[in-house]
């Protein structure tokens, strides 16, 4: 703190304000926002920022967690064995699921090469847990534990168990800040699973809703439709859920629809992420190791070596 | 100069908890209800310590607050700057207030303070935020009385060990 003896002979705190110092720091701050706002902001300066700032991240984040396994273990027996009991279940029943998967994937896998068309992409899944700090909730994004050390890398996209919930905006070494889709700088670009119908999923800064606008009026979309990543803009794999068409209206022009959907992924409650990487499969034969000239060896393989 | 250099370490250590209680975890429901903490320790400090806190340093914490909170770089160094100048400037007046009208205005300062960032967001192209938006100035002004005892304890125990 900056002392002026002469303020504090003054006694009373009398010393007339600096109101033009007050306005140069409110226009820096001004700029510095509507830079920020249009992605202007240089992208290094705002990683080494949070590079500096990730251990206060760590200092809320672990008394937390301590304190949840405190709780996890005063959970009774009881709950804990009907607990494992109904996790037991539903492995088998995904097990079930999984074995028709395998097939059909096989049976994809001729039918391609006979068209000789283009393999399909593996990919292989990274587990990550956000962590339990809360950002700004008007900002729409979550940290997570894994960092560029477990090779994230900036436009990864992040699922949960139910479908996507966003793409990882700056990486540190050990953490992540991760782009939820229901942001309104957010857009992702989707197909409808029942028709193949190509939009892009906007979000609006609500965790329950996302809009596709610009569908025309003629298009044939329904309530309850599923919403799947098209992969077009190359940041999103191809085909995994996003939303459930819940709302279709015309718009006041009477040209286009506008389409409201309910996200799948829990985007505010999710505690567990999955970081998806795509595995590059040469085209002769897909048995064969994967390719992985496109990105550093060490961290993919340490990847697929913890596949889930 | 001994015990100026004394209260900084106490402001410090107020401010790190700020920070600490600003990013702890909350359910989600009653995420839009999260207390402005920094704002406290700072309407406290500027009301109760005759040495202002400088501009730059309000600002700098500002953008460490909006770095922490992956919020707009500069929109917390905003509502923090024009919250401790309004303090500082209505000072003297709110000193003398009874501590019921002391809550008042700190009340006061917490909705303009909401209505400047709201200003803000709209001016920016964010989104509008629900009317739960507005309950969190509440909340904080009704963790006001509370802080202002802690860190007034604080700033007395911290006088006591230095004359020691």
């Amino acid at each position: 703190m900056r002392i002026n003896p002469a303020s504090v002979s003054a006694g009373a705190g009398q010393r007339r304000l600096n109101t033009a110092r007050l306005l140069t720091y409110l226009l820096l701050a001004i700029a510095l926002m509507a830079l920020d706002q249009r992605g202007k902001l240089n992208a290094q300066l705002r990683a080494w920022s949070e590079r500096a700032v990730a251990p206060v991240y760590a200092l809320v984040d672990q008394p937390v967690r301590a304190a949840e396994r405190l709780g996890d273990w005063s959970h009774s027996r009881e709950t804990l064995t009907a607990s494992q009991q109904a996790q037991r279940e539903m492995l088998l029943l995904q097990a079930a699921a999984m074995q028709r998967l395998d097939a059909l994937e096989e049976e994809n896998r001729r039918l391609r090469a006979l068209l000789g068309a283009a393999a399909g992409q593996e990919f292989s899944y990274r587990f990550a847990e956000l962590l339990r700090v809360s950002l700004d909730p008007y900002s729409h994004q979550v940290r997570i534990n894994q960092g560029s050390e477990a090779g994230v890398f900036v436009g990864q996209a992040v699922l949960d168990g139910q479908g996507v919930m966003g793409q990882v905006e700056t990486v540190t070494s050990g953490q992540a800040r991760v782009r939820l889709i229901s942001d309104p700088d957010h857009a992702l670009p989707v197909q409808l699973l029942r028709t193949g119908q190509r939009s892009v999923a906007i979000g609006v800064g609500d965790v329950g809703r996302l809009v596709l606008p610009n569908l025309p009026i003629q298009s044939d979309v329904r309530s309850g439709d599923v919403l799947v990543t098209s992969g077009l803009g190359e940041r999103f794999p191809p085909g995994f859920p996003v939303a459930i068409v819940s709302e279709i209206r015309r718009d006041t022009g009477g040209a286009f629809l506008e389409v409201s959907a309910e996200p799948l992924a829990a985007l505010d409650r999710g505690r567990e992420v999955l970081l998806v990487t795509v595995l590059e499969v040469p085209e002769d034969n897909p048995a064969s190791a994967p390719a992985l000239e496109a990105e550093p060896a060490a961290p993919l393989e340490n990847a697929t070596g913890e596949d889930l | 100069m001994k015990r100026t250099q004394d209260r900084v370490s106490v402001l410090l250590l107020a401010l790190f908890l700020a920070l600490l209680l600003t990013l702890a975890p909350l359910p989600v429901a009653l995420e839009p209800l999260r207390p402005y903490w920094v704002a406290l320790v700072l309407i406290y400090w500027s009301l109760e310590v005759q040495q202002p806190i400088p501009l730059g340093a309000v600002f700098l914490l500002g953008l460490l607050l909006d770095v922490l909170l992956a919020s707009l770089l500069g929109l917390h160094a905003c509502s923090l700057l024009i919250m401790v100048y309004l303090v500082r400037r209505f000072r003297p007046r709110i000193r003398f207030f009874p501590p019921w009208q002391q809550a008042l205005a700190v009340l006061l300062l917490l909705l303009n303070d909401r209505v400047i960032l709201l200003w803000l967001s709209v001016l920016l192209g964010e989104p509008v935020p629900s009317w739960r938006y507005w309950l969190a100035p509440l909340v904080t002004t009704a963790l006001w009385p509370w802080v202002f005892l802690a860190l007034d304890q604080a700033r007395l125990v911290r006088r006591q060990v230095g004359k020691h």
